[in-house]
C-alpha cells in the first residue's frame, strides 16, 4: 500500500477460501435440477392485440439505443483501466475540463444524447399513445364491446351488458375471473374496485390499468387472435394478491355469438330482483 | 482563546445569524408539512359534492374568530418584547409575559372550540368535514403546545438571568409568529371560505 | 462552536459515547446502526429469494424461529411483510443512516475546516430520534396481527384499516415519521454548517464534491421529508381515529377522500427520496475518481450544476410512478417529458466521470473499484429507466420485476457501492486503521458479478411479464414458465449475500485490530487528511486557511515531485 501504511502480510490461501465460500454456499442452496416439463420462457408471448406490437417494437428500439450507449460506457471504463493504470514513470494528464471548448463539447454531447435516447423515443411513444393506447373508441363506433370490471379481494367480476346494451339490466352477463370477448372487435373496459386498489394486467394484450375504489378508469384493446390469455393482478392487494388470476377468452365472432346467446339465457334465468349486491353496475363512463 | 474560556461564550452577531439561518430552514421544512396538509384539505374538500356537507355541525365561528384576534395580539406583544430586548432588555419581561398570557388564552379558546364540537357529537370519524376540522386544528394545536413550552422556557430564562439570549428569544418568537400565520391561513381557509 | 473556540473534551461515559455531541462519534453511531440494519434487511432479502425459488418450503436455519405456525415456511402475509420491511429498512434504516448520517456527519465538518457541526446538540438529537423510530419499526414485527404488509409504498386503501387491520401498519407509519424527523434535523444542521462554517478560503468553488452531494441531499431532505411526514399523519388519523382522508366516499360514511391523493403525496416525497439516496454517492464518486485517477474532477462546475439541476427537477417528475393510475393524457405526457429531461444532467455526470478517468494515472484500490462500480451499475440501471419513463412501455412493465431490477441497480447498488467506496476510503481517518485491500478487492468482485446477474435476470423476468410482490409464481401457467429465472436470481442472490460477509469480516477484524494507518494513506489533499488519523476531539488545532482546490492532482505547478497538494498549500505561481 502506498503512502506510508505498513505492508500487509500476504495470506493468500485464507483469502482464496473466503472467496470460494460464497460460491459454495450458493451451490449448496441451489435447487435440484427441475424436470423439463415447463416451458422456459424469457420473453412475452407474441402480442395478441391490435396495438400490442407497438410495445415490442419500441422495446426493441430502446434496447438497441441503450445497448449501444452502455457499450460505449463500458469501453470508456475499460480502456483507462488497461491503458492508464498507475505504474512507475506514468503520469496523469492535468485537465480540469473547465475550458470553453470542454463546456461546448459537453453541451453538444448532451443535446445529441437527448435527441437520440430521449427525443426519438418520445416521438415514437407519443404516436403509439395517441394512435393506440389512448385512442379509446368513441361511443358512436359500432361493434364496441363494453365491459364493466369490479375488482375485489381476490377476484375479478366482469359484466357485459347483454343484447339490450344497457348495464344493470336482467340480461347482463356477469362472470367471475373470466372474460369472454369476440375477436377483432374493440373491447372498452370501465374498471373500479370494491375494496383496495387492484390492477388489471393482460400481458399478451400488452395492457394494464389500475382498478381504484371510488373511481372509474378506462382501458381498451382489440384482440387480433383467438385463444385463452392470462389475466394477472398488478397492484399489491393483500396476502392473496398472487392468486388473483383470471382468463381472457377470445372467441371468433360466430362462436362468441353462440356463447353470448347461451350466457344471456342463463343470466335472465338467474336474475334475482332482490339481490341488490348482484346489481353492482354503474352508468358506463365513455 | 484557551480551552478554559467560558462555555458557551457570550453571544456574537455571527452566532445570531447562524441560529437565524437554521430557524429559516426549520420554518421552511415545517411550511412544507403544513402545505401538504392544507392542500390535501383543499383537494378533499373540492371533491365533496357540497361544502359544508348537509347536516354537519359547524364549529363555533365566534370562538375561532376570538382566537384569531387573541393570537394576533400575542404575536404583537412578543414582537414588542423583542424590540425591548434588542434595545437593552428593559420592559422585555412584561411584554413577553403578556404574549405568553395571550397565548394561554388562545389555547383556552381552542380547547373550548373542541369541547363544543365534541359535546355536540362531532368526532373525527363522524364524517369527512369533522375529520378535516380535527386534523387541521390538532396539527396546529400540537405546535401551539410546543410553542407554549418554548415561551415558558424563555420566560424562565428571563426570570433567572434577567434577560434571555437574543437568538433564543428571537427564534421562539419567530416560531410563534409562524404558528400565528398558520392559524390565519387555517381560519380563512376552513372557517371563512 | 464558531470561531476559534475549543471546547474541552467531555469526561463521562454517557457524554463521550452515548449522548455525544461530537460529530465524529455521532457518525460512528449512525454507521453501526446502518450496518446492523443493512444486515437485517439483507437477511429479509435472502428469505424473500428463498420463498420465490422454493415456494412453501421451510426456510433453512431461521424458518422455524420466525414462522413456527407454518412449520418454518414463509406464509403469504409474512411474505408481504418481508418485502415491506426489507424496503423500509434498507432505505430508512440502512442507507440513510450510513450515507447521510455517518458520512455526512463525519465528512462535512472535517472537509470544510470546522471543529464540529454548527448545532451539535441538534446533531445528537437527530441520532436519538432515529433510535425510537427504529425501535417502533422493530417492535411492529411482533404485534399480534402482524407487521406492515402494504409494501414500503403503503398505498391505501390496502394500508387503511380496510386492507390491513391491526397496529402493525400504524406503527410502521409512526416509525417512518420519527425517522423522517431525524433526517430533517440532520438536514438543517448540514445546510447551515456548510453555509456558515466553511474555513477561510474554502469558497463554494473549492468544496469537495462529497460536500456538494450531501448539501443537495440535505436540501431535498428538509423540503420533502415533511411531505411524507404529513402523509403519515393523515394515514395514522385514518387508521387510529377513523377519518377518511384516503378512503373514498363509496366506502367511507359521511363523505370520503381519495386514495390516489396518497399516491401523489407519497411520490412527491418518494421521487426526491431516491435522489436523496443517490446524491451523496454521486458526490463520493466525483471526488474518489479524481483522487484515485490522480487527475482533477473533470468539469467540476458543470458537475455541481448537474447535481443542482437534478435537485431542482426532482419533485416535478414524480408522476412516472403513477402512469397506470388513470391520470389524464396531458398530465402523463408532462411527467414523461420532465422525466426524460431530468436524465440529461445524469448523463452529463457520466460524461464528466468518464472524462476524469481518461488519461489518468489509475490507482485501483478497493475504494476506486467501488467508485467505478457505481458508473457500471448506475449506467445499467439508469439506462433501463428509459423503458419506464416511456409511458407505452411502462404500461406493460409497471409492477413487474423489470421495475425491481431498475430501482435496485440505480438506488440500492449505486448507493451501496458509493457507501462501500466511502467506507474503504474514510475508514483510516475514522479509526486510524486501513481496511484490508485484499479482502476489499475480493469483496468488490464477489459482489458486482452476482449483483449484475441478480438484477439483469429481473429485467428478463419483467420483460416476460412476471409481476412483483407475488408470494408464488408457480400457481398460474403464465408465470410458471418464468420460474426458472427465479432459480437463477436466487442462487446469485445467495452468493451476493454471502459476499457481504467478507466486508463484515473486514470491518470487524480491522476495528478490533492494532494496525495504525498513516495520517494520509491515500495522498489526497482535502482538509480531513491534514489532521491525524483519527482526528482529535477538536479536529483542527487552528482553523485552516484554504488556498487551493480539492482536485489539483498532477498539476505541473506542484513542487517536490508530488502529484498532489493539500488544500492549505499554495500552488507555485
Amino acid at each position: 500500500m502506498r503512502g506510508g501504511t505498513t505492508i500487509e502480510t500476504v495470506r493468500r490461501p485464507r483469502a482464496g477460501l473466503l472467496g470460494a465460500l460464497p460460491a459454495l454456499l450458493g451451490l449448496l442452496l441451489a435447487p435440484a435440477a427441475r424436470a423439463q416439463d415447463v416451458v422456459h420462457r424469457w420473453a412475452p408471448n407474441p402480442p395478441a392485440s391490435s396495438y400490442g406490437e407497438r410495445f415490442d417494437h419500441l422495446f426493441a428500439l430502446i434496447t438497441m439505443l441503450i445497448g449501444v450507449s452502455f457499450a460505449i460506457v463500458l469501453v470508456l471504463l475499460v480502456v483507462p483501466v488497461i491503458r492508464d493504470r498507475a505504474r512507475p514513470g506514468h503520469k496523469a494528464s492535468f485537465d480540469h475540463g473547465s475550458s470553453l471548448h470542454d463546456k461546448r463539447f459537453t453541451a453538444i454531447v448532451s443535446v445529441v444524447v437527448f435527441v437520440v435516447l430521449d427525443a426519438w423515443v418520445l416521438w415514437v411513444t407519443m404516436k403509439d399513445l395517441r394512435e393506440g393506447y389512448w385512442n379509446i373508441p368513441r361511443p358512436d363506433v359500432p361493434d364496441v364491446l363494453r365491459v364493466e370490471l369490479l375488482a375485489q379481494q381476490w377476484s375479478w367480476n366482469f359484466r357485459t351488458p347483454g343484447s339490450d346494451g344497457q348495464f344493470g339490466t336482467a340480461d347482463d352477463i356477469v362472470t367471475l375471473n373470466e372474460l369472454t370477448v369476440p375477436q377483432d372487435r374493440p373491447v372498452v373496459i370501465n374498471e373500479s374496485s370494491k375494496d383496495v386498489i387492484h390492477s388489471l394486467y393482460v400481458p399478451d394484450m400488452r395492457v394494464k390499468r389500475d382498478a381504484n375504489p371510488g373511481s372509474i378508469n378506462e382501458l381498451w384493446f382489440q384482440p387480433v387472435k383467438s385463444g385463452d390469455f392470462q389475466i394477472l393482478c398488478a397492484e399489491l392487494c393483500g396476502y392473496a394478491h398472487y392468486q388473483m388470476q383470471g382468463k381472457l377468452h377470445v372467441l371468433p365472432q360466430e362462436q362468441y355469438d353462440a356463447w353470448q346467446t347461451e350466457a344471456s339465457r342463463i343470466a335472465l334465468a338467474a336474475w334475482d330482483e332482490n339481490d341488490a349486491e348482484a346489481r353492482w353496475a354503474w352508468e358506463f363512463k365513455e | 482563546m484557551s480551552a478554559t474560556a467560558t462555555c458557551p461564550p457570550a453571544e456574537t452577531t455571527r452566532h445570531r445569524v447562524d441560529v437565524a439561518f437554521g430557524m429559516a430552514i426549520f420554518i421552511g421544512a415545517w411550511s412544507m408539512a403544513f402545505l401538504t396538509l392544507f392542500l390535501s384539505f383543499l383537494i378533499i374538500r373540492h371533491r365533496q359534492p357540497q361544502w359544508p356537507p348537509p347536516g354537519v355541525m359547524l364549529p363555533s365561528l365566534g370562538l375561532a374568530a376570538a382566537g384569531t384576534a387573541v393570537l394576533l395580539a400575542s404575536s404583537v406583544a412578543l414582537h414588542a418584547a423583542l424590540r425591548r430586548l434588542r434595545a437593552g432588555a428593559r420592559g422585555f419581561s412584561a411584554r413577553w409575559a403578556a404574549g405568553l398570557l395571550l397565548a394561554l388564552v388562545f389555547a383556552g379558546l381552542q380547547t373550548a372550540l373542541w369541547t363544543g364540537t365534541w359535546r355536540a357529537g362531532a368526532y373525527p370519524d363522524s364524517g369527512i368535514y369533522e375529520g378535516l376540522f380535527y386534523m387541521l386544528t390538532w396539527f396546529h394545536g400540537a405546535h401551539v403546545a410546543c410553542g407554549l413550552v418554548a415561551l415558558l422556557w424563555v420566560a424562565g430564562a428571563a426570570a433567572r438571568a434577567g434577560a434571555p439570549r437574543l437568538s433564543t428569544a428571537s427564534s421562539v418568537a419567530v416560531f410563534w409568529h409562524f404558528v400565528d400565520a398558520l392559524w390565519l391561513v387555517l381560519f380563512v381557509g376552513f372557517f371563512l371560505v | 462552536m464558531s470561531g476559534d473556540h475549543i471546547h474541552p473534551r467531555p469526561t463521562s461515559f454517557l457524554r463521550r459515547y452515548v449522548f455525544s455531541t461530537d460529530h465524529k462519534v455521532i457518525a460512528k453511531q449512525f454507521m453501526w446502526m446502518g450496518f446492523v440494519w443493512l444486515f437485517v434487511g439483507g437477511v429479509m432479502a435472502m428469505m424473500i429469494r428463498w420463498q420465490l425459488a422454493h415456494p412453501g418450503v421451510p426456510v433453512p436455519l431461521v424458518g422455524k424461529l420466525f414462522y413456527p405456525r407454518s412449520s418454518g415456511a414463509v406464509p403469504p402475509d409474512g411474505y408481504n411483510t418481508l418485502f415491506t420491511m426489507h424496503g423500509t429498512i434498507m432505505i430508512f434504516l440502512g442507507l440513510t443512516p450510513l450515507m447521510i448520517g455517518a458520512f455526512g456527519n463525519f465528512c462535512i465538518p472535517l472537509m470544510i475546516g470546522a471543529r464540529d457541526m454548527i448545532f451539535p446538540t441538534l446533531n445528537m438529537l437527530s441520532f436519538w430520534t432515529l433510535v425510537p423510530g427504529a425501535l417502533v419499526g422493530l417492535f411492529s414485527l411482533f404485534v399480534p396481527l402482524g407487521a406492515a404488509e402494504g409494501g414500503w409504498t403503503a398505498y391505501p386503501t390496502l394500508s387503511s384499516t380496510i386492507g390491513t387491520p391491526g397496529t402493525g401498519e400504524t406503527m410502521w407509519a409512526i416509525s417512518v415519521f420519527l425517522i423522517g424527523a431525524s433526517s430533517i434535523m440532520g438536514g438543517i444542521n448540514y445546510i447551515t454548517t456548510t453555509v456558515r462554517l466553511r474555513a477561510p478560503g474554502m469558497t463554494w468553488g473549492r468544496l469537495p464534491l462529497t460536500v456538494w452531494g450531501l448539501f443537495f441531499t440535505s436540501i431535498l431532505n428538509v423540503l420533502f421529508l415533511p411531505v411524507i411526514g404529513s402523509a403519515m399523519i393523515l394515514m395514522v388519523l385514518d387508521r387510529a381515529f377513523g377519518t377518511s382522508f384516503f378512503v373514498p366516499a363509496t366506502i367511507a360514511h359521511g363523505g370520503g377522500g381519495d386514495p390516489i391523493l396518497y399516491q401523489h403525496l407519497f411520490w412527491i416525497f418518494g421521487h426526491p427520496e431516491v435522489y436523496i439516496l443517490i446524491l451523496p454517492a454521486w458526490g463520493f464518486v466525483g471526488d474518489l475518481l479524481s483522487f484515485f485517477a490522480r487527475k482533477p474532477a473533470f468539469g467540476y462546475k458543470v458537475t455541481v450544476g448537474a447535481m443542482a439541476a437534478v435537485t431542482i427537477l426532482s419533485a416535478v417528475v414524480y408522476g412516472h410512478h403513477m402512469f397506470t393510475t388513470g391520470m389524464t393524457a396531458m398530465l402523463g405526457e408532462s411527467f414523461m417529458l420532465l422525466t426524460m429531461i431530468i436524465s440529461v444532467p445524469g448523463e452529463i455526470l457520466f460524461f464528466n466521470w468518464l472524462h476524469t478517468l481518461w488519461r489518468g494515472n489509475l490507482r485501483l484500490t478497493s475504494s476506486m473499484l467501488f467508485a467505478m462500480g457505481v458508473i457500471f451499475v448506475f449506467g445499467l440501471g439508469g439506462l433501463t429507466g428509459i423503458y419506464l419513463a416511456t409511458i407505452s412501455t411502462d404500461i406493460y412493465l409497471h409492477d413487474t420485476y423489470f421495475v425491481v431490477g431498475h430501482f435496485h441497480l440505480t438506488m440500492a447498488a449505486s448507493a451501496l457501492f458509493g457507501t462501500f467506496a466511502a467506507c474503504y476510503f474514510w475508514f483510516p481517518k475514522m479509526y486510524g486503521k486501513v481496511l484490508s485491500e485484499r479482502l476489499g478487492k475480493l469483496h468488490f468482485w464477489t459482489t458486482i458479478i452476482p449483483l449484475t446477474i441478480v438484477f439483469c435476470t429481473m429485467f428478463v423476468s419483467g420483460y416476460g411479464g412476471m409481476p412483483r410482490r407475488y408470494y408464488d409464481h408457480t400457481g398460474n401457467p403464465y408465470t410458471a414458465e418464468l420460474q426458472w429465472l427465479n432459480d437463477i436470481t436466487t442462487v446469485a442472490a445467495f452468493v451476493l449475500g454471502a459476499a457481504q460477509l467478507l466486508f463484515a469480516w473486514n470491518v470487524i477484524k480491522t476495528v478490533a485490530g492494532k494496525r495504525t494507518a498513516a495520517q494520509n494513506p491515500w495522498e489526497v489533499g482535502t482538509l480531513e487528511w491534514t489532521v491525524p488519523s483519527p482526528p482529535p476531539h477538536h479536529n483542527f488545532d487552528s482553523i485552516p486557511l484554504v488556498v487551493t482546490g480539492p482536485h489539483e492532482f498532477s498539476n505541473p505547478a506542484i513542487r517536490d515531485g508530488k502529484d498532489w497538494i493539500y488544500q492549505t498549500e499554495p500552488l507555485a505561481s
